[in-house]
């Protein structure tokens, strides 16, 4: 639990990371994402609660619990007269890397930082910023990422790079947690993910399981001949041969034209749209906005 | 042993390369201005006063020295920190493994190793000056003594920017700490008089200022006179080191390391 005085930034928040999991955090803004991440990283102190990184209590064995985990924040860090290469020299030291030459050239090339090595913060690009970011919380090997929203204000092609990126790391067994707000980002990266609102954990749960307990599929057949007005509870639209249905995901196709006594000959074209992770972050929200 | 070290010694290596890089600010500036109260005050002004057993400008030498190394360790642990909270770098330190001491005495070497650089050629500089006027050197009376107190007053005083600088809510705080309390301190700590030719009620007020005690401790190491007892001196320097390094651990434990 975290309190900014009054503001009870997260509270109740309960769950645990799977080793080599990518792990989604999502919620709007002001949910308390920031804030949690924070006080993994020991930047914020729980008001209550406690939070373990491999074992080690982040307020208790602090240095054990930092040197698992590296940290991406939502914000760009500038470093004053010091350039990239430096900087990375620096951040690795604070780990207790004193040698760290290696490391440090394969993640700036792998990052595509290494021609502009000897630039300082201001004079790189905002994508270059926010992968110098990244290769910062690389340069240790931690075990567990923290990414506070890596991919916004991103474009397409860095984007695509982030991902590849964070699909490559978790190949390594690398834990990751991001934040984001692209939910079809969540939904093409995260094994699982959790909704946070107002600080409270409203989801939680595999990214498919969540989709499918709060959304529902859209069928649309299609038939040879246009079909007398049907009645049935599923069914939302009828247009000519267009039938449209939205149906739970336990139920299938085939119980639906079974039940309409719809022959498979009969079907021209059959179209199903599953649901996705924003409908069901909608729902999650919507709910709990509604009471 | 030495493994555990490396994050203190990387914050070392930053620090000395932060001021390195803007030298002309951090040491070229000092240097001009102790050299304008070197030329101003004891070669000018010097002239007019006679003090029993030394010329104004050899009295003047140690109590500029300490000045520098009192000023710039405190200005460099400060500004360090100052800017380190408007880029928000800062907050690295905090989610690494660098533990507060570390942290502290990485600050304070910086800072010393600033002050001292300024320090000495401050005291090179009256050397040039003391020889235009006297055709010869000042002396080194006890130069293990001097060296002593050179560094725990620049350590001291970088930590107490550190402490002041991880406290303060903005720069003008800082700034105000900096004109009311650190620069008074200094300027009647007796760089320029001897607090013997005060009256005697401000003589006795006077020694409850700790930055007396270490410029007398400079002043005794050069030329070999003080105002006040070395012994006290050296207590009292190492009861301000110690206890502002308590105040810098607490300072860190108690202060966010978010960026402003
Ligand atoms: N230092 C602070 N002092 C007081 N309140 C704070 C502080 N930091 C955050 N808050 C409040 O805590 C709540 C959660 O903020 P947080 O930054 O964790 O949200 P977030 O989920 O990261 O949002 P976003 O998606 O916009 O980044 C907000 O109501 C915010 O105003
Ligand atoms: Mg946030």
């Amino acid at each position: 639990m975290k309190d900014y005085g009054k503001v009870k930034a997260v509270q109740d928040v309960s769950f645990h990371l799977e080793p080599g999991e990518v792990f989604g955090l999502l919620g709007p803004n002001g949910a308390g994402k920031t804030s949690l991440i924070s006080t993994i990283v020991t930047l914020e102190k729980p008001t209550s609660g406690q939070v373990l990184v491999y074992g080690f209590d982040v307020t208790r064995q602090p240095s054990e619990a930092k040197k698992c985990v590296g940290f991406v924040p939502q914000e760009i860090v500038h470093h004053g007269f010091f350039n990239v290469e430096e900087i990375m020299r620096f951040y690795s030291g604070y780990f207790g890397y004193w040698n760290n030459q290696k490391r440090i050239e394969e993640l700036l090339k792998k990052l595509s930082l290494w021609p502009h090595r000897h630039k300082k913060v201001r004079q790189l690009s905002g994508g270059m910023k926010r992968r110098l970011l990244i290769a910062k919380a690389l340069s240790h090997n931690p075990k567990l990422i923290l990414l506070d929203e890596p991919t916004a204000g991103v474009d397409v092609e860095l984007r695509d790079q982030l991902w590849e990126l964070i699909r490559e790391l978790q190949k390594e067994g690398i834990t990751i947690l991001l934040t984001t707000h692209y939910l079809e980002e969540a939904e093409a990266l995260c094994q699982r993910v959790g909704i946070i609102h107002k600080g409270k954990l409203l989801a939680l749960g595999p990214t498919q399981e969540l989709i499918e307990k709060f959304t529902q599929r859209e069928i649309h057949i299609c038939t040879k001949e246009p079909k007398s007005a049907i009645t049935h509870p599923l069914l939302i639209s009828q247009e000519g041969n267009r039938l449209i249905f939205r149906i739970p995901s336990h139920q299938t196709v085939g119980e639906i034209l079974k039940s309409l006594q719809i022959s498979l000959d009969d079907v021209v074209d059959l179209q199903t749209k599953e649901g996705s992770l924003e409908q069901a972050f909608r729902r999650v929200i919507g709910e709990e906005l509604s009471c | 042993m030495l493994e555990k070290q490396i994050p203190f010694w990387s914050l070392l290596v930053r620090e000395v390369m932060r001021f390195y890089k803007v030298i002309v600010q951090t040491v070229l500036a000092p240097i001009v201005g102790s050299s304008l109260y070197l030329l101003v005050f004891g070669v000018s002004l010097g002239r007019q006063i006679k003090m029993a057993d030394i010329s104004y400008l050899g009295f003047l030498v140690p109590g500029l020295v300490m000045m520098g190394v009192l000023n710039n360790a405190f200005q460099n642990a400060s500004s360090s920190i100052i800017s380190s909270k408007f880029s928000g770098d800062l907050e690295d330190y905090k989610v690494s493994p660098l533990t507060y001491q570390q942290i502290i005495w990485a600050l304070a070497l910086g800072g010393l190793f600033r002050g001292l650089i300024v320090g000495t050629v401050t005291f090179c500089i009256g050397q040039l000056f003391y020889w235009g006027m006297h055709h010869q050197f000042l002396g080194v009376a006890h130069p293990f003594l001097l060296i002593l107190f050179l560094i725990i007053g620049g350590l001291s005083f970088a930590m107490i920017g550190l402490s002041v600088a991880i406290r303060v809510k903005s720069v003008d705080q800082l700034g105000a700490f900096g004109n009311f309390i650190l620069v008074p301190l200094i300027y009647l700590g007796g760089v320029f008089f001897s607090i013997k030719t005060l009256h005697p009620f401000w003589e006795h007020l006077s020694h409850f200022n700790p930055v007396l005690y270490f410029i007398n401790g400079v002043r005794y190491g050069i030329l070999g006179t003080t105002d006040v007892s070395i012994p006290l001196a050296l207590g009292i320097a190492v009861l301000t080191i110690v206890s502002v390094n308590v105040f810098s651990l607490y300072s860190l434990r108690n202060s966010s390391f978010s960026r402003w």
